[in-house]
């Protein structure tokens, strides 16, 4: 299955997939493509032996009337990163996380967790990978029916083979974790849609993962409950500091999150950056499309804006500016030198005051 | 042509090779009557070759036999040997587990009638039959329905096999049981798991293909092998599912068992019906049709509960107490508690029901000779064999002439062109092909316009791949020599699907317009969906006697169930957001029913008619007990001389009807739903 002699087009996205230093990634992605249809494999060597690019290979497929889900995506993610895959429906990020842990086996490329490429690993070392360490967090629970809360969570330990009581201590640690201390022995119905992903979170946590797959993990939840998942979400995230691949379709979301996001569109990644790179230096129309209605302010730093500062000269007026403030904190500050100014009628008549600090800060989202 | 729709040029092409065999039939009577001489015989070929066949497999089959015979005998010894009041004690803990009060007293109160009645050893008997044959049967059918799921590439001849076995009537498996395993009760046992086990096989399949993929996704993630994955995650997910299964499964093997009496062999309730029924004590065959009722819904509805969703958990200590209570009884009492069949209780009503039947009939028997006669005479046998034969002086008190036929004919086609000029070509033709239908006869139809009618039928519900199945089939049907039975049991099959899609679409219909009708209709339908096939025979039979009318009446009886209750799930099951709009649009109630939940409900209709069409054909071949010609009779006649050959073909002849009939129905609802965007 290794394609690397086959492929002729370099990754566009090179500086910024490659990971810096000589650490090995957690995770590696070189030129995977998930193909459905009749006889995908073939079709696929065939069609990249005969097209120099992606794109020209992708169409012969769809010619043919198979479907390219996942095209040639390439990208490394740091021990340790939070990586969020974003892209609408059907832009095949559910399909890429599935090729990543396996689910799926990828119809071409290679895919690298901890150096092992798993493309190639037999049924039994996938079982044992999947064991020690991947958990997966899936959109619609996944949870088991006919198992209470504990049973779910203490699931990963029982196809291991862990004792009993062992393993329904182990599952109340991760409970109470996840704060569903005191719902152990609720079944899945008897839960409400926040509570059921809490089990699937814990369920994902408990066998001590290294590598943690989220796919839309919030997205049927509503909007305060999502919000209290994910920040609850990074506090996890702090404490545990695992490798995390997150699946999302909304980009408050991925910007909120993640420490790099890529984008996709079609089964492409269209590109990668961090939330910064993507509100502010979006490659294309359709990642300026996702960026419109987000609050720049809040997710990019000065340091994005700033400018090489030698040949000025300074006033006595300094707010305090620093390279990591938000622009919205730094607007902040700078209004604060202002004086109050009047507010007035159409006829001139003074109604009352302003003051521009104010103004900034009623402009402001509240940082959860 | 161009402007003609699929419709109208199938009913052209079926009317034309029908007025052609009409014009031609003086001069080539073999366009009417397919020639003796050039049937093949097949009957004989499948015999000679299953013959040899089961002769092959013979010592297998008889060495499976003495191994069933063990836990079967082993089974009928405990069943019998126990001391009644601890079998009521435990079914009514058993009941009361399951479905608390309401169930437990069902219990009592089912299994203390079957004890009144003095048929308790039968029943037991009975009993012991199903408990060896559900075990069987649920193994064989779990085992297939997980093997199919496992491996994608063998489900869709999985399917198939379980589609066929489902159409091969329930009496066409016995014959070449018989001849396998020999007279006795392994037959009965053999044949009910066998029959039992397809609807198993299908319900696994179904629950564990609809496990939802996040839960086997995350039953892979969790580091599962494909052992753990199945047994830990995906059967238990799907055990609804395969609980419907269970309950399924229970009941067909209930109802194989009886049926399975007619070969005889065993003492049990099927047996104990059968004679009675012959000996004519209505009385007692009533009671005993009751004590099969009582079991068929005691197990219906208490393996039943096992498919709900949220049960609630019945206390187990009071189902222990209820256990020893029975243990305490069965030892207090031991000495005086009387044989289980000796008691009689309800003898003297079976007797008064016996002599007020007597004079029942007697009294209304001008009456119930008119009803029969008025149907025989100017429905049943006109379809049969046409109304230029019905038509007598002795019948109808005229004679039927050459002029009433052309006036029949001239009617026919004046609808047919007032239909054809307002745009419905397929509607008038289909009219005039009606005419000569009923001038003709089902039973005497030419083979050409059958074949050509039927094929054109086909290729309009379902393509051409339909089409060419239907006249190979119906092709192999012709050669083997077994048409005119064929057409005998279409007819009767037809005239009842036809009479229980009005009265069951009446029915229904008016179920769903009123909740209270529905109210009465409901219990009924649960009722008569219960009752195994063979019961439906005992009340036709004790007012109407033997006879094609009994038949019709029962089969009637049997397979309205589920055109009632498809036809009225479809007209309350429409959307709410299509209702507000309606109304929003200021439709009558009449309007909408019309114009919004009739369309919707069509795909529905269609599904329960296909549903009634394989029942009408399941109890076509029961009623051949009664008195009915076809297929049917010849299946049985099968049976009783051990006719291997002619049990085969009779039977795959009847799957084929009613598989034809069946696709071409789905082709329509079908087409219906994907009209709709179902």
């Amino acid at each position: 299955m290794r394609t690397s002699g086959a492929r002729l087009s370099t990754p566009p996205l090179t500086e910024l997939t490659q990971v810096s230093g000589s650490e090995t990634p957690a995770i590696t992605c070189r030129n995977v493509w998930q193909v459905f249809g009749n006889n995908a494999d073939s079709a696929l060597k065939e069609a990249l032996s005969r097209h120099e690019t992606p794109e020209a290979a992708a169409q012969d497929l769809r010619g043919k009337g198979l479907i390219p889900a996942v095209q040639d995506a390439s990208f490394d993610v740091k021990e340790g990163e939070l990586f969020v895959i974003m892209g609408l429906s059907g832009s095949g990020k559910s399909t890429l996380i599935r090729c990543i842990s396996h689910l799926l086996h990828a119809t071409g490329g290679e895919i690298r967790i901890d150096g092992e490429n798993i493309v190639e690993a037999s049924p039994k070392r996938l079982i044992e990978l999947r064991r020690k360490k991947l958990g997966m967090v899936f959109q619609h629970f996944g949870l088991f029916p006919h198992m209470t809360v504990a049973e779910n969570v203490a699931y990963p330990l029982r196809v291991q083979g862990v004792k009993k009581k062992q393993r329904l201590a182990k599952a109340q640690e991760v409970i109470e974790l996840v704060g569903l201390g005191g719902r152990e022995k609720n079944f899945p119905r008897e839960l409400s849609g926040g509570q059921r992903q809490r089990v699937g979170i814990a369920r994902s946590l408990v066998a001590d993962c290294s590598v943690w797959f989220l796919d839309e993990p919030f997205s049927a939840l509503d909007p305060l409950i999502r919000r209290q998942l994910q920040d609850e979400f990074l506090e996890i995230q702090a404490k545990l500091r695992t490798t995390i691949v997150f699946i999302t379709h909304d980009i408050n979301e991925a910007l909120k999150l993640a420490d790099r996001i890529a984008i996709m569109r079609d089964g492409k990644v269209v590109q990668i950056g961090t939330p910064a790179d993507i509100v502010l230096r979006p490659v294309d129309d359709y990642v300026r499309e996702f960026s419109k209605d987000v609050a720049k302010g809040q997710h990019a730093h000065v340091s994005s804006v700033m400018q090489p500062g030698e040949h000025h000269v300074y006033g006595a007026d300094d707010p305090g500016l620093r390279q990591d403030m938000t622009l919205d904190a730094a607007l902040a500050r700078c209004m604060e030198l202002y004086e109050p100014v009047p507010v007035r009628t159409d006829d001139g008549k003074l109604v009352g005051v302003v003051n521009p600090a104010d103004l900034a800060a009623a402009l402001q989202v509240e940082q959860g | 042509m161009a402007g003609l729709s699929k419709g109208s040029i199938a009913a052209l092409i079926a009317a034309a090779v029908g007025a052609l065999c009409l014009a031609l039939e003086s001069s080539a009577p073999w366009l009417v009557k397919f020639p003796a001489a050039w049937v093949l015989p097949a009957t004989d070929w499948v015999g000679a070759f299953m013959e040899w066949f089961l002769a092959l497999i013979k010592p297998t089959a008889r060495a499976f036999s003495a191994l069933m015979f063990y836990p079967m005998e082993a089974a009928n010894y405990v069943l019998s040997h126990t001391p009644w009041p601890l079998v009521i004690c435990a079914t009514t803990a058993l009941a009361w587990t399951l479905g608390g009060v309401r169930m437990a007293l069902m219990a009592v109160v089912g299994l203390g009638f079957v004890l009144a009645s003095g048929y308790w050893p039968e029943s037991m008997n009975t009993l012991a039959l199903v408990a060896v044959s559900v075990p069987l049967a649920l193994i064989i059918g779990g085992g297939i329905g997980i093997l199919a799921n496992e491996f994608p590439k063998i489900r869709q001849p999985v399917q198939a096999v379980l589609d066929i076995m489902q159409t091969v009537p329930t009496f066409a498996y016995l014959t070449p049981l018989l001849v396998l395993f020999g007279f006795g009760p392994v037959v009965g046992l053999i044949a009910s798991a066998i029959y039992a086990a397809p609807p198993m096989a299908r319900n696994v399949l179904l629950g564990l293909e609809r496990v939802e993929p996040e839960i086997k996704e995350a039953a892979i993630m969790a580091g599962g092998t494909r052992l753990q994955q199945l047994f830990q995650c995906e059967i238990p997910s799907a055990g609804q599912q395969i609980m419907v299964g269970v309950n399924q499964c229970l009941m067909a093997a209930l109802s194989m068992v009886i049926i399975a009496a007619v070969i005889g062999g065993f003492d049990d309730i099927g047996w104990e019906v059968l004679l009675t029924m012959r000996k004519a004590q209505f009385g007692q065959s009533l009671l005993a049709g009751l004590v099969i009722v009582i079991f068929a819904i005691l197990i219906d509805r208490m393996s039943g509960t096992l498919t709900q969703d949220r049960r609630d958990m019945h206390d187990a200590r009071i189902a222990w107490g209820i256990v020893a209570l029975g243990v305490v009884v069965s030892a207090a009492f031991w000495g005086s508690i009387q044989q289980p069949g000796a008691y009689g209780l309800f003898n003297p009503v079976a007797d008064s029901v016996d002599r007020g039947l007597s004079s029942f009939t007697s009294a209304n028997a001008e009456f119930l000779t008119a009803l029969k006669n008025n149907v025989l005479f100017y429905v049943l046998l006109p379809m049969r064999i046409g109304l230029d034969q019905a038509v007598l002086p002795f019948t109808w008190g005229f004679a039927w002439t050459p002029m009433m036929s052309a006036a029949l004919f001239a009617a026919g086609a004046a609808a047919g062109v007032v239909f054809a000029l307002r745009g419905r070509v397929a509607l008038g033709v289909m009219l005039l092909i009606a005419a000569g239908m009923l001038e003709t006869g089902i039973s005497q139809l030419p083979w050409p316009f059958v074949l050509v009618g039927a094929g054109a039928l086909a290729w309009v519900a379902g393509g051409r791949n339909l089409s060419v199945l239907t006249v190979v089939l119906l092709g192999t049907i012709l050669l083997s020599g077994l048409w005119e039975r064929a057409l005998l049991s279409l007819y009767l099959s037809g005239a009842a699907v036809f009479a229980c899609a009005l009265m069951g679409g009446a029915i229904g219909l008016a179920s769903a317009v009123s909740p209270g009708v529905w109210r009465v209709v409901r219990p009924v339908c649960d009722m008569l969906q219960t009752i195994p096939l063979f019961v439906f025979l005992i009340p036709v039979l004790m007012v109407f006697q033997i006879g094609e009318f009994s038949a019709f009446l029962a089969i009637i009886a049997y397979a309205i169930v589920p055109m009632i209750r498809y036809t009225r799930h479809g007209l309350v099951s429409t959307p709410d957001e299509m209702i507000e709009a309606a109304t929003a649009s200021g439709a009558t109630t009449w309007q909408m029913l019309k114009d919004i939940r009739a369309p919707y409900a069509a795909p529905s209709i269609l599904l329960g008619l296909n549903q009634t069409i394989l029942y009408a054909f399941a109890m076509l071949v029961i009623a051949a007990l009664i008195g009915t010609t076809g297929l049917g009779q010849s299946i049985y006649l099968a049976l009783g001389q051990a006719d291997v050959g002619l049990g085969i073909s009779a039977g795959a002849a009847m799957a084929i009807l009613a598989l034809i009939a069946d696709r071409m129905v789905q082709g329509f609802a079908e087409e219906r739903r994907k009209a709709l965007g179902l």
